[in-house]
């Protein structure tokens, strides 16, 4: 009895004592406004300045059950948790290292030791010396994985120069979508909300897999120069949000953006966040990374696409044929012809086969009857061959991703439609277009969102709407004879259409396939079928569709960008007229912050000719 | 020291599948990709597809739960491929990635890469080769090799 009363006694001093402590300590009043606890709580300033919220989606992730709307009371909560007696996984020491670290230190409180099983055992596996940001580039013939996406490496101490990096730990952020939902719902719910952002751990090598393997994205690593105890608040602040809940959203609160925050809880007063507007397009993110001075290094892993068709371009034109007389299983991988080669030579032309033929079997789905007994044979052969180092690596891109030029763009002109003059204004929030420097891009992709054309007619002053591009989509990749992918384009909108009488705003849906091909080194010829809808009162029958073809020349240099061609479009419904334009457009690049353009285009249309020209200044930012 | 026990573990693992048929064969040497083919928008919106790359794991886990073991099948499982064209030309990050889950120290690594190319074929033996095969295989290879065997040995 006696016992129990002395205990419960104790208990009492005990909870009173560190009560006691907390209110004791000298916490100034405004320590919850402070930016490192922002950024630790995810808060962001509510509309207008007035309050804050939390972008964390999960209870999980608060001390205070008002902890999403007030940093204060998820201060003091934290306060009071950390002050509490005890340790293990369960307790708010072990749950929220980073917030614990930053509050004794910041309060001066003793760093009494803790034990926190789980956290000390996910620590140890990771390894951690060194946190490399890795950008997985958009891939070839696929503009619409343009912007990029981010993840984080944590790397262990080099022993063995790169070689176990492919063991190294991955972080990364991704909506988690349902398996079984349409692209479509996803690209919607990815766009407005709906799927759960999730932060994953994975292996590097099970991200190239997937980037450099399967999606033929080239890997960008930065090395980040953060310092030990630097990567130990990343990684505490990792353990935070691990597991917990954050709305993913596709243009701001996505992959790249809570990486930021992480790189902020690493080292305050970066303040990367606060670089993000209205969206964080991954390809932007890393150039604030590279301007803040975060970078020490930086190395180019190509992807498989890449390698093989560098090998490929690297073997002289009798063994490329031979190499696809291989592939195409005319010949055999141990055939005299192969073997009448000198040893590296075989070598050479058996890895770029190989390669190919794994390229082939995942990009083109080459059926494994065929393609693994001819794998197989493919190495049979290149391993009686010794020492033959493989060929050259491809090198890397004089300009990386990042070096590219700014997404928004802003341009001024000056022109004439069928002799009325005006000024010219269009907005382009991203992305980038055939005709912008195209260093750092993908030769002949373009992309380009949201996008606005305004103009102001001088006669009368009047001010039109020429044009909003909710979407364009546009990839012209050359075909030869070891790679054959289809080019294509997909854009909606809204834009003027000639009735005849009137230039009318009218939805469109636009789209279009063919081929390409190369005919020098940064000259393509394209060709394209292509289809319009336009659905408008204004059209006499409401809708109007077109078939139609597009013929055009696309060189692309740093200097100079030019697209020129004929296209018709056979207006069916309501126009019932055929559309003939012939079209010439340029860009001349003064580095790539600036580029002149000009256009000019001739039209055949309800029996009469009309011209356009356009001539002024893009500026990126 | 960390790769020594990985390597070690690997061993113990190896030598268990020999001892217990049944422990699951892993995946098949170019198997294909079977239904991950890239999503165009979940690229564009960098979202994930639940598991597309992992949990393709398969039967090498069956035995026995050790975490670098696992690793290394996975690794194995989800990578053969790689680790093939490697081998067979007798260099390349795949086989310096074996090597380092093996623990082979940097001045057997010459011998290493060599004796696995010599024996490609005793390693992938036909186009069906599965990881559990190609890992016993290796552990094989190694146990016969006097300056190798050590890293194989119990």
């Amino acid at each position: 009895m006696g016992q129990t009363l002395r205990l419960g006694l104790a208990v009492f001093w005990l909870a009173l004592s560190a009560n006691l402590y907390a209110t004791d300590l000298d916490v100034p009043e405004d320590l919850y406004q402070d930016p490192d606890w922002l950024t630790l709580g995810h808060y962001q300033p509510g509309p207008l300045g007035r309050g804050y919220t939390s972008q964390a989606d999960d209870d999980r992730f608060f001390l205070s059950p008002d902890g999403k709307h007030s940093p204060k009371a998820e201060l003091e909560a934290t306060l009071r948790a950390i002050q509490t007696p005890g340790d293990g996984d369960l307790h708010a020491r072990c749950r929220f290292p980073a917030r614990d670290a930053w509050l004794r230190e910041r309060l001066g409180l003793p760093r009494s030791p803790v034990t926190c099983p789980a956290y000390d055992a996910w620590k140890r596996t990771l390894n951690t010396e060194t946190v490399t940001l890795v950008f997985a580039a958009s891939y070839l013939n696929s503009p619409s994985s343009m912007f990029g996406h981010t993840f984080l490496r944590l790397d262990p101490p080099q022993q063995d120069e790169q070689t176990n990096l492919l063991l190294a730990s991955t972080i990364s952020y991704a909506a988690d979508a349902q398996a079984h939902d349409s692209e479509l719902l996803f690209a919607y719910k990815g766009i407005f909300g709906g799927y759960p952002g999730i932060t994953t751990v994975q292996p590097y090598y099970e991200k190239i897999r997937l980037y450099s393997d399967i999606e033929h994205r080239d890997l960008w690593e930065y090395t980040l120069n953060l310092t030990g105890p630097e990567v130990e608040r990343l990684l505490a602040h990792a353990w935070e949000i691990q597991d917990k809940r954050f709305d993913y959203y596709f243009f701001d609160e996505n992959c790249a953006y809570r990486l930021l925050a992480l790189i902020d809880v690493a080292r305050p007063g970066t303040r990367l966040l606060d670089e993000v507007g209205t969206h964080a397009i991954p390809s932007d993110t890393v150039r604030w990374v590279v301007d803040k001075g975060l970078v020490s290094r930086v190395y180019y892993r190509p992807s498989a696409a890449t390698s093989v068709a560098y090998q490929i371009d690297q073997l002289p034109a009798p063994q490329q044929q031979l190499a696809a007389a291989i592939a195409n299983g005319y010949v055999a991988p141990d055939a005299p012809e192969v073997r009448a080669l000198p040893e590296p030579e075989q070598a050479a032309v058996l890895d770029a086969t190989y390669d190919y033929v794994r390229y082939q079997s995942e990009a083109e789905g080459w059926p494994r009857g065929y393609a693994a007994p001819l794998s197989h044979r493919l190495l049979m052969a290149r391993s009686r061959i010794h020492g033959a180092v493989p060929k050259d690596t491809p090198p890397t891109p004089p300009v990386r991703d990042d070096q590219g030029h700014d997404t928004f763009r802003l341009s001024l002109g000056t022109g004439q439609q069928d002799h009325r003059e005006f000024l010219n204004l269009t907005l382009r929030p991203a992305y980038h277009d055939v005709l912008d420097p195209p260093a750092g891009y993908r030769p002949g992709a373009q992309l380009q969102f949201l996008r606005l054309d305004a103009r102001v007619y001088t006669d009368n002053d009047e001010l039109q709407l020429e044009r909003l591009t909710a979407v364009e989509i546009r990839s012209l990749s050359p075909r030869d004879a070891f790679f054959s992918p289809l080019s294509w384009q997909v854009g909606f909108g809204a834009r003027r259409t000639d009735t005849g009488q009137d230039r009318v705003l009218t939805p469109y849906l636009e789209g279009g396939a063919g081929g390409s091909w190369r005919l020098g080194g940064a000259t393509q010829a394209f060709a394209l079928a292509t289809a319009d809808l336009e659905i408008d009162d204004d059209l006499s029958r409401g809708y109007d569709a077109a078939p139609g073809a597009d013929l055009g020349l696309l060189h692309q240099s740093d200097r100079l960008s030019l697209l020129a061609g004929v296209r018709t479009k056979a207006w069916l419904v309501s126009d019932q007229h055929r559309r003939d334009q012939l079209y010439l457009q340029g860009g001349w690049h003064l580095g790539r912050r600036f580029s002149l353009f000009a256009e000019f285009s001739r039209d055949h249309h309800f029996d009469r000719y009309q011209s356009l020209w356009h001539a002024g200044l893009h500026a990126y930012f | 020291m960390k790769k020594l026990i990985a390597g070690a573990i690997l061993l113990g693992a190896s030598s268990m599948a020999f001892a217990q048929p049944g422990c699951g064969v892993g995946a098949m040497i170019w198997k294909g990709q079977s239904g991950i083919a890239p999503h165009v928008l979940a690229a564009t919106t960098n979202g994930t597809f639940g598991n597309q790359t992992f949990g393709m794991t398969t039967g090498t886990l069956g035995c026995q739960t050790n975490e670098a073991v696992q690793s290394m099948a996975m690794y194995m499982d989800s990578n053969i491929d790689k680790v093939a064209r490697d081998m067979s030309r007798g260099s390349g990050e795949n086989l310096d990635t074996l090597a380092v889950l093996l623990g082979v120290e940097q001045g057997d690594r010459e011998t290493f890469r060599k004796v696995l190319q010599d024996n490609f074929a005793t390693i992938f033996p036909s186009a069906d080769t599965t990881s559990g095969e190609a890992i016993d295989a290796i552990v094989g290879v190694l146990e016969q090799h006097e300056a190798l065997s050590k890293y194989v040995a119990a």
